[in-house]
């Protein structure tokens, strides 16, 4: 994308894993997987964090910069992420616990 | 403050997790400034939450139930005006239920249709973009659906683009 003229940033509540891959600008954020911009219904904090994330792409100057924001998960409050069905690969390796290793190091079987 | 990205997870989610972190990328990091203030630019978002428009084609779960090493690489259009009354995830790591209630706790439309009514950014774009989070085999999604994607947003004349992963 940033070949094609595009300026990315990402918004990511895993930052270390997403800085991995080597994105351009990095915004990361204290929040649980599959709620990076915040709690359903909590319009004005998910306004705040799409501010700040967006705020990154004038402030960040060097590529592979990494800013956490300010935002923290306030303590005791849940909201349930997981699926109701646990993932296809998770039922796999629970059957097949010796293709964990194979799973964490990416290599994916020819099909 | 340091974030600590793998606070929410379990302790075997972890393990894998920071060993794909550890694989790195070796590739020097592809670098577009800003030739703009964000107060003009043409902004558009794209997650990877599997989102689809309820009356488009869904992302295909089956396949991904029959060989749990594979997941959906195309992408779903998603327009500006969107709610999650049109809009569904069809990702199955996660809960729908929340996309179903707030499509803006993964996927900021209206948070970028405000920022454009207060003049801080340009315009939001009249396309949005969302893929399935789940690749681990990413050959499709790099030569096929994320080309395709960027021709779409550089005839909305996009500047700036948030990712937002799921």
């Amino acid at each position: 994308m940033e070949e094609a003229r595009l300026a990315t940033t990402t918004l990511s509540t895993m930052p270390a894993l997403t800085g991995s891959v080597g994105v351009p600008r990095l915004a990361g954020i204290g929040y649980p997987t599959g709620l990076p911009l915040g709690r359903p219904g909590d319009t004005l904090g998910q306004l705040a964090v799409l501010r700040a994330a967006l705020a990154t792409l004038e402030s960040i100057q060097e590529p592979g910069t990494r800013i956490d924001l300010p935002f923290e998960w306030p303590d005791g409050v849940k909201v349930r992420t997981h699926p109701k069905e646990p993932p296809p690969i998770v039922g796999l390796l629970k059957r097949k616990p010796w293709l964990l290793p194979r799973f964490a190091a990416g290599k994916v079987p020819d099909s | 403050m340091t974030v600590d990205s793998y606070r929410f997870v379990d302790r075997i989610t972890r393990r894998v997790l920071k060993a794909w972190e550890a694989r790195g990328s070796y590739r020097e990091i592809p670098w577009t400034p800003l030739t703009k203030p964000l107060a003009e630019c043409t902004v558009a978002a794209v997650s990877t939450a599997g989102l689809a428009l309820e009356t488009d084609e869904p992302f295909d779960q089956e396949s991904e139930r029959q060989n749990p090493w594979w997941g959906d690489p195309s992408f779903r259009v998603i327009p500006r005006d969107a709610t999650e009354k049109e809009v569904r995830s069809w990702h199955l790591h996660g809960n729908a239920a929340n996309v179903k209630e707030d499509l803006n706790c993964v996927f900021p439309l209206a948070g970028l249709r405000e920022l454009e009514r207060r003049g801080e950014i340009g315009r939001s774009a009249s396309r949005h973009y969302s893929f399935m989070g789940y690749i681990l085999e990413p050959t499709a999604l790099l030569s096929e659906s994320t080309p395709e994607m960027i021709r779409l947003m550089r005839e909305d004349a996009v500047d700036a683009v948030l990712l937002v992963p799921y």
